[in-house]
């Protein structure tokens, strides 16, 4: 009885054998970030601590495209099995998302010592660094200098009649601004305020990068976005202004970076390494050269204009109650930003 | 004695490889979204507004596959049936929209646009997705219409000729013997139409995808968003069946035999006429977005050029490689299923690709990472294996359909003899099949590994931490990038898949010739 034919096998045999062969290589020296910070910015800060340790980094990086939550959706799914090591994020909503699914793990690191414990988790689940700050970014050629808003609730004045843009309130750093305003000033009169910006026509971009360049080619007037955003945009030579608004009244919101140990069966001590090295003063200074941000050390050099986070008046959140409150409008943003 | 355990063995090995390494990990998905304890509130959740979402994202994909593939029977015509001057170049520039991520395209188209208006409001929006994702799939259309049309014998045009003009043996003879391309084009741009997101998303338009996107990536609620994406699978594979059906039901099908080389028409008066819808096609589709990427990339020197090679250059090797791995076997699927869905009607594997090619990228990403993490599967979740899996369940489905309809144009006789003669199931293949489909093999391999190497949705959900991927790079690198960066790595991304591309234009010409094919 004929079946499959000897050769059937042999070829069969030989691709299974490539099969296993290329997927079971195995390095031990390395250790597996994830980031949703930008690869422009993350992969050098990477990169030196490569040369420094000796351990190899295998990064994986957000995109643009996926408003930087391809990673979280990635981590998420997982869960069960976690690949990653350390997860390196540009602002605390997400850690405190991986926080609820329990997915991280408690480290103290010596690195942070210098660090204000107002960016650090009580239960060391997570540590900030390095922040940025939300501000408002405006086309010089289209705004004097007297003209410029200098507090947030300026953008729902006539004046300001279509000509406001803000990044997709459902994604990203707009996200947790919004929250911080429902938390400062209440829910009520958070969404009296942005009925207000929408009866204003304010400009929906698909994200604080989208909003830069909409002032920049003059599509809107002034705009809601990053800090790092915004010096990128100064630094390319635009005739734009930075502003952080109502240094007079709430606050600009400060969100620091956060890096956290993941929780898994075997912790890495490369992990540890790395976590510490991302929490110097040597990262932090790093950082402000190359994206404008804050270090939240003090006494890092820090590169021209960049301000330290003391400068600043910087609105009194905290930031687990933040990204709970996060959860709890994100209906009603949906219907904002649809209607 | 003598009878076969397994009658086909090799659609059989396939048909479960296929059910254990890609239907498996889908089902598993499905599984976890119908056993949710919210699976009741999910399904009260889709009302009218879904479905009128779902209707809108459909007319607007009808549209696009309508203008598609309309300009893909013209350009593919001129390019694949007629003597219009520089053809052969037109062939390649043609393509080069499919190189291109619809993002990266409708980022140019925009500046384009608001070179000519303040604002893009709304209305004007929908437009600018139609005409950008027409744009970009045009090329498509030209690649599926133009390989059925060199299968057409020339034989029965110069017949058809003899008896009445090229005007009425266009409509009445070439037409209706590419009906089903023409189909195909349509049911697949639409498919890819409606399942992208990123063009919609950019111009502020909401669409059924990106409703499902705002369930994924604000919502983290992946089973409504699975139940959402449900309704999306069912549309694309009612049009898939009800495509396949008509095909089925169709009474013609031509013949395209060995050494018998395709018609090339003489445009006479009309040769300007072609040549300058070439020309104005070309200078639409490809140089307007293109001068606009080359003048951002060089406005301020040549610095953003460099550092976008010195980025770009570690992901050659492994961008290759994936792509062209990924397009060897998305072929071998597809000529399988394909071969055995015509020749012995075993349609479950073809049916099973139609499946997964409807799913969106997002929900195959996120039940490949489900089923294969785990401490067992690692060995192909932590490497390559991963990302081909994803490109055969995500692309599987192209060359089949395309093969399909190229093996369709075959007599059955021709099998049928070699059978009778006792010719093995290897020399039929090898020996007669494969010669006499080339362009047909030939257009699957170069639109799949288009897609592989461009391919962003699957791969940035399951590729491995420390892989350097191109489109990845590409995107990871552009969110906060000078905009001057960002389009010199489009730049130099559509260089290095020119290249590629000419290099495999001129390897399957060499293996053309030696079988005496046209194309």
């Amino acid at each position: 009885m004929k079946i499959i034919s000897v050769e059937d096998i042999i070829l069969g045999l030989l691709f299974f054998s490539i099969f296993i062969f290329t997927s079971c290589r195995k390095e031990s020296d390395l250790v597996v970030v994830y980031t949703t910070v930008d690869q422009v910015f993350s992969e050098q800060v990477l990169k030196k601590f490569e040369a420094q340790s000796k351990v190899k980094v295998k990064a994986l990086y957000d995109t643009e495209e996926t408003k930087s939550t391809g990673i979280l959706n990635r981590l998420l799914a997982e869960k069960n099995n976690p690949q990653c090591d350390v997860f390196w994020s540009g602002d605390p909503v997400r850690t405190v998302i991986l926080e609820n699914e329990r997915m991280l793990q408690p480290y103290i690191s010596k690195s942070a010592k210098g660090i204000n414990k107002q960016f650090k988790d009580k239960n060391h689940l997570w540590t900030g660094f390095s922040a940025r700050a939300r501000v408002l970014i405006y086309n010089k050629d289209l705004l004097k200098d007297t003209e410029v808003p200098k507090s947030i609730f300026d953008l729902a004045k006539d004046k300001y009649n279509g000509k406001v843009a803000i990044a997709n309130p459902l994604f990203g750093t707009t996200t947790f601004h919004i929250a911080a305003l429902f938390t400062i000033i209440g829910d009520n009169k958070a969404k009296d305020f942005l009925q207000k910006l929408k009866n204003n026509n304010i400009i929906i971009a698909t994200s604080n990068g989208d909003v830069k360049k909409r002032v920049i080619n003059g599509e809107a007037a002034c705009g809601l976005t990053d800090t790092d955003d915004a010096f990128e945009a100064l630094n390319e030579g635009n005739n734009i202004g930075i502003v952080f608004l109502d240094q007079n009244g709430i606050g600009s919101l400060i969100m620091p970076n956060t890096v956290s140990l993941i929780k898994k069966k075997y912790i890495s001590e490369n992990a540890k390494k790395l976590i510490d090295f991302l929490l110097s003063k040597e990262t932090e200074s790093e950082l402000s050269f190359s994206c404008a941000q804050m270090p939240l050390h003090k006494g890092v050099k820090t590169a021209k204009n960049i301000p330290s986070p003391d400068k600043i008046k910087a609105m009194k959140i905290d930031y687990i109650s933040t990204a709970k409150k996060l959860k709890e409008i994100q209906n009603y943003l949906k219907k904002w930003v649809e209607n | 004695m003598g009878r076969k355990l397994i009658k086909y063995p090799i659609y059989s090995i396939t048909l479960v490889l296929f059910l254990i390494f890609i239907i498996l990990p889908v089902l598993n998905s499905i599984r976890i979204a119908v056993l949710d304890s919210h699976f009741f509130e999910n399904i009260n959740d889709i009302g009218s507004d879904i479905e009128f979402l779902l209707l809108k994202s459909s007319f607007l994909s009808a549209m696009v596959a309508i203008i598609s593939t309309f300009f893909g029977i013209v350009l593919g015509f001129l390019i694949y049936k007629t003597s219009v001057t520089y053809r052969k170049y037109f062939k390649i520039i043609l393509l080069i929209p499919l190189f291109i991520s619809p993002y990266i395209l409708a980022v140019a188209w925009k500046d384009i646009f608001l070179l000519f208006f303040d604002k893009i409001e709304n209305t004007n929006s929908v437009l600018a997705i139609i005409f950008v994702h027409s744009t970009i799939y045009i090329p498509l259309s030209i690649l599926i219409i133009g390989s059925a049309l060199v299968n057409v014998s020339k034989h029965i045009e110069e017949s058809a000729l003899m008896i009445t003009g090229l005007r009425k043996m266009f409509t009445g003879i070439l037409l209706p013997l590419i009906k089903p391309a023409i189909l195909s084009s349509l049911v697949l741009i639409f498919i890819f139409s409606i399942s992208e997101f990123s063009v919609p998303a950019y111009f502020g338009v909401k669409v059924f995808t990106t409703e499902i996107f705002t369930q994924f990536s604000a919502f983290y609620n992946y089973n409504l968003a699975m139940l959402h994406s449900s309704l999306l699978i069912v549309v694309c594979v009612l049009f898939l069946v009800s495509e396949r059906k008509y095909i089925a039901d169709s009474p013609f099908l031509s013949v395209g035999t060995r050494g018998k080389t395709t018609k090339i028409y003489a445009l006479g008066h009309y040769k300007n006429t072609g040549f300058s819808l070439l020309v104005s096609s070309t200078f639409i589709m490809i140089i307007f977005p293109f001068l606009m990427l080359i003048y951002q990339s060089f406005e301020k020197g040549t610095d953003s050029f460099v550092k976008a090679m010195e980025l770009l250059v570690p992901t050659f090797g492994n961008s290759l490689f994936l792509a062209l791995t990924g397009s060897v076997f998305t072929l071998i699927i597809g000529f399988v299923s394909a071969y055995f869905s015509i020749i012995y009607r075993k349609i479950l594997l073809d049916n099973l690709l139609l499946f997964t090619f409807a799913i969106p990228s997002i929900i195959i990403g996120i039940s490949l990472i489900k089923f294969y993490n785990t401490p067992y599967l690692n060995g192909i979740y932590s490497g390559f294996w991963i990302i081909i899996i994803g490109y055969v369940a995500k692309y599987g489905f192209i060359p089949a359909k395309l093969l399909e309809n190229a093996i369709k144009q075959l007599p059955k006789s021709l099998n049928e003899v070699a059978i009778i003669q006792g010719i093995g199931f290897t020399k039929r293949i090898f020996f007669i099949i494969i010669p006499l489909i080339l362009p047909s093999i030939f257009a699957a391999f170069i639109i799949n590994f288009l897609f592989c190497l461009s391919d962003l949705g699957t791969t940035i959900m399951v590729y491995p931490p420390g892989t350097e991927i191109m489109p990845i790079k590409v995107f990871t690198i552009m969110a906060n990038a000078p905009q001057s960066l960002t389009d010199s790595m489009v730049l130099i991304v559509f260089i290095f898949t020119m290249l590629i591309i000419s290099l495999l234009f001129f390897i399957f010409k060499k293996i053309f010739t030696s079988y005496n094919v046209n194309y």
